[in-house]
């Protein structure tokens, strides 16, 4: 198969949405009552929200495990840590990562009116409480720093101009969009050197006009995808591209089909995130976590809680996922999770690890029946990025048994990379 | 140049390959122009209720916005118009002694009322507005310190006020264990293995290089560490089990700055009165037991301990005998080098609330932190906590 196909295939398989469904009926059947009486003990609702977001979570983890829309399912990660937001209400979260899900691939400028009108941001960035007669700014300023055009690409004016035209927005109960006419601010903005009555959705337009949104966009792009070191020429490139129409999955397939993007220096450069390398260990070796709160103990030992980020700039990523402590957390994990001792070897017989703190279901056999013809070279080329795994010496660190050979490899620095 | 690059060159140039040689006698020279002292620090979070812990037992306002909350016997007098809440008795002897400095009304403009962006603001010594990717600490850190043992954190993962750009602190809930975990021999070949290449600018040596610092780091805590337990007793909460890790280690004389430890729950939006009374009483009881250890170890004198909470909680009570999130708070400092023990200023007053019902703030948490950086530690505060605070006047 030739690249271009293999690139078009890519974009195929991610046509479709698999939306959140986790079943929330309970839950807002409960929410319903305690809002009509407000005396009511919170702690059934607060119980149920709790396992809800785990359900959440896990169907979360699961997406991205499978696999099976693989690229929307990554961009679903990049845009979440891209519009970053966090709600303590479970519905109005499932509703904003359908969101991000469905227009993950469409275009950005639907995405990001659509984002700019969900009940979970509408909280988290103080939408609800900017009214014509009181504005509040902490929306469109991130919008414009954190969302679309990134620090310097505008002014504090233009910040006091642009929040009084997203005056009035507001949701319902069931999280739909509700406009409050008498809240918003009818009169002349000046934004961006243009002068005009601007709603919210004329803000995003001409913000979208500027050459600059394309290229910030693009640069995150490029940070995620290709190489945390920024090639300013290459920025230009996919910026042109993107500027035309603002299609994402036009982007994606433009990028993916650059000769650069395959060269050697832009691999094993990445430091993967820790749902990527929980998700990189699920793929050569199938596992599923049998305690429904484990996975989200160890996104936050490992410091990627995905429905709790740090703060509205999301994860830093490459360098800050790693510290003594997540470093130490993420090579001893695969031994943990495949219960193999790591010096083990066959001729000592493999036993398992005393006290345990993960309980995993995976099939033993997989590994030998999976990858039979494999010797530990090959199956090192599998594991870990080529351009750095030359040089490892295999053989000093191998021994004979292959399951084990592969947990080590899952055990190296170099496998945190890709 | 750096001096992991130096080290590197040197060793590779003379063919030494024991770095760790290289590293003891970096330190050697580091601890005699810095000095010991050492900064502990006691998160309370969730938002701890001020009001009811320093007490203004007078005062006709704070009896009238909680009329089931409000606490009314026991109180701890200590002041004409301020007093202890009764759980906190163990820190009547601190106050006796001139050993604790009680600051009111601490917070930043602008309060924010998420517990988690006020906690960032906090650790990051941020603004409302800010969004720093880094905590005082950790710049802290990038000023002073060679090693991630240089700020420990008792718990399982770092927080965002221990993380530095060129150096973060390290987490440790048990030092035994992982200095088990980073022994391990597969580990060990690895490492060994790694220390013969040259390590360069790519992220590989980028990891490389942070899981040596972590299996040194664990070596130098568990090598230095005193193995014989501390003959104070200390009460059974999980504050306590941390500042008693962290005294031994501070008895032992670990080269460490800063000590970081939190205690979380108090978040008492409902049924508050015996939960806050128990949070508060293992906060006291702990604290002396910690405070009387390091005296036993003669190591209190340079010890500072400083105790805040992300925010205070509402003046009035809710409807479910509980507080809701507030704004500034009291902030703790505890030592024996005050300048002004005692109460550094008044509470403000209760009639002149912001507009959610609040308490405003007079003191800007980020000048305790100047005052910390400046005149305790004596670094250079401006690159450490942004703006310009003036510190206040905390140390003699």
């Amino acid at each position: 198969m030739s690249r271009a196909t293999v690139v078009d295939e890519l974009l195929k398989e991610s046509e479709d949405t698999t939306p959140f469904d986790v079943n929330l009926s309970d839950f807002l059947q409960e929410a319903g009552r305690i809002s009509r009486s407000p005396k009511k003990d919170l702690g059934a609702l607060i119980k149920s929200s709790k396992q809800k977001f785990l359900q959440l979570n896990n169907q979360w983890m699961t997406g991205v495990f499978i696999n099976k829309e693989e690229l929307r399912e990554r961009m679903l990660l990049f845009w979440a840590n891209h519009f970053v937001c966090r709600d303590s209400n479970v519905y109005h979260m499932q509703l904003y990562l359908n969101c991000l899900k469905e227009n993950a691939l469409g275009n950005f400028r639907e995405l990001v009116k659509a984002v700019s009108k969900q009940p979970a941001m509408l909280k988290y960035l103080n939408g609800r409480q900017n009214r014509k007669n009181n504005p509040n700014e902490n929306f469109a300023r991130e919008l414009m720093e954190l969302f679309t055009l990134g620090e310097g690409k505008y002014s504090e004016q233009d910040v006091r101009e642009s929040a009084r035209a997203f005056t009035g927005y507001n949701h319902n109960f069931k999280g739909d969009f509700v406009w409050r006419r008498w809240q918003h601010d009818l009169g002349q903005k000046t934004f961006l050197g243009q002068k005009g009555p601007f709603n919210g959705d004329d803000i995003v337009d001409i913000i979208l006009s500027q050459k600059a949104c394309a290229s910030f966009i693009c640069s995150k792009v490029y940070a995620y995808f290709v190489n945390p070191q920024i090639n300013e020429e290459h920025i230009r490139e996919l910026a042109d591209v993107f500027y035309k129409d603002y299609d994402i999955a036009g982007l994606m397939h433009y990028l993916f089909n650059r000769d650069w993007f395959y060269q050697d220096e832009n691999k094993g450069v990445k430091i993967k995130s820790p749902v990527d390398v929980l998700a990189g260990m699920y793929r050569l070796w199938p596992y599923e976590l049998t305690d429904e709160t484990a996975y989200v103990k160890i996104q936050k030992l490992l410091g990627q809680s995905l429905l709790d980020p740090p703060n509205v700039a999301g994860w830093p990523g490459d360098r800050a996922w790693i510290d003594t402590n997540t470093l130490m957390i993420r090579l001893k994990l695969p031994s943990l999770i495949y219960n193999l001792r790591l010096n083990d070897d066959m001729s000592s017989g493999m036993r398992g690890i005393r006290k345990n703190p993960i309980k995993a279901r995976y099939n033993p056999d997989y590994v030998t029946f999976h990858y039979p013809e494999f010797t530990t070279d090959s199956l090192s080329r599998l594991v870990i990025s080529e351009k750095i795994g030359q040089q490892i010496p295999l053989n000093h660190f191998m021994g004979k048994s292959r399951p084990l050979a592969l947990v080590r490899l899952m055990s190296l620095p170099e496998f945190q990379l890709s | 140049m750096k001096r992991r690059d130096f080290i590197k060159t040197t060793s590779l140039a003379s063919g030494m390959l024991m770095v760790p040689s290289f590293v003891k006698a970096f330190d050697n020279i580091y601890q005699k122009a810095e000095g010991v002292k050492r900064l502990v620090i006691v998160q309370l979070s969730g938002g701890n209720d001020g009001l009811n812990t320093i007490i203004p037992y007078q005062n006709d306002l704070y009896y009238n916005a909680r009329p089931r909350l409000a606490i009314k016997n026991n109180i701890i007098r200590i002041k004409d118009d301020l007093g202890f809440h009764p759980s906190l008795k163990a820190l009547r002897d601190l106050y006796d002694a001139g050993e604790i400095t009680i600051i009111n009304n601490v917070g930043y403009p602008n309060p924010v009322r998420s517990h988690f962006k006020s906690m960032d603001i906090w650790q990051t010594a941020g603004s409302s507005h800010s969004k720093h990717q880094t905590g005082w600490i950790g710049r802290f850190l990038d000023q002073v310190a060679q090693h991630p043992y240089e700020a420990i954190e008792a718990g399982e993962s770092l927080s965002l006020a221990l993380k530095g750009n060129r150096i973060s602190g390290m987490a440790t809930e048990d030092h035994q264990m992982l200095y088990r975990i980073s022994r391990d021999p597969f580990i060990n070949r690895v490492a060994a293995h790694k220390q013969y290449r040259h390590l360069s600018e790519h992220n590989l040596d980028y990891l490389y290089q942070t899981m040596i610092d972590a299996r040194s780091s664990a070596k130098y805590i568990y090598e230095t560490t005193n193995t014989r337990a501390s003959s104070v007793d200390y009460p059974q909460n999980s504050l306590a089990r941390q500042l008693k890790a962290s005294a031994q280690f501070i008895n032992s004389h670990l080269n460490t700055k800063v000590y970081y430890h939190s205690l979380s729950g108090f978040d008492t939006h409902a049924n508050q009165p015996g939960r806050h009374a128990r949070l508060l009483e293992m906060y006291a009881d702990s604290m002396a037991a910690f405070v009387r250890d390091l005296k036993k170890g003669g190591t209190f004198d340079d010890t500072l301990i400083l105790t805040f909470s992300e925010f205070g909680r509402r003046v009035g009570q809710n409807a479910a005998n509980g507080t809701d999130h507030g704004a500034a708070s009291n902030v703790f400092v505890i030592g024996s080098r005050l300048n002004k023990p005692g109460f550094y200023n008044e509470l403000a007053k209760l009639n002149d609330l912001d507009e959610s019902g609040d308490i405003k703030y007079t003191v800007d948490f980020r000048s305790v932190y100047s005052a910390i950086i400046k005149d305790w530690f004596h670094i250079n505060d401006s690159t450490i906590i942004p703006g310009d605070h003036t510190a206040l006047k905390l140390f003699s």
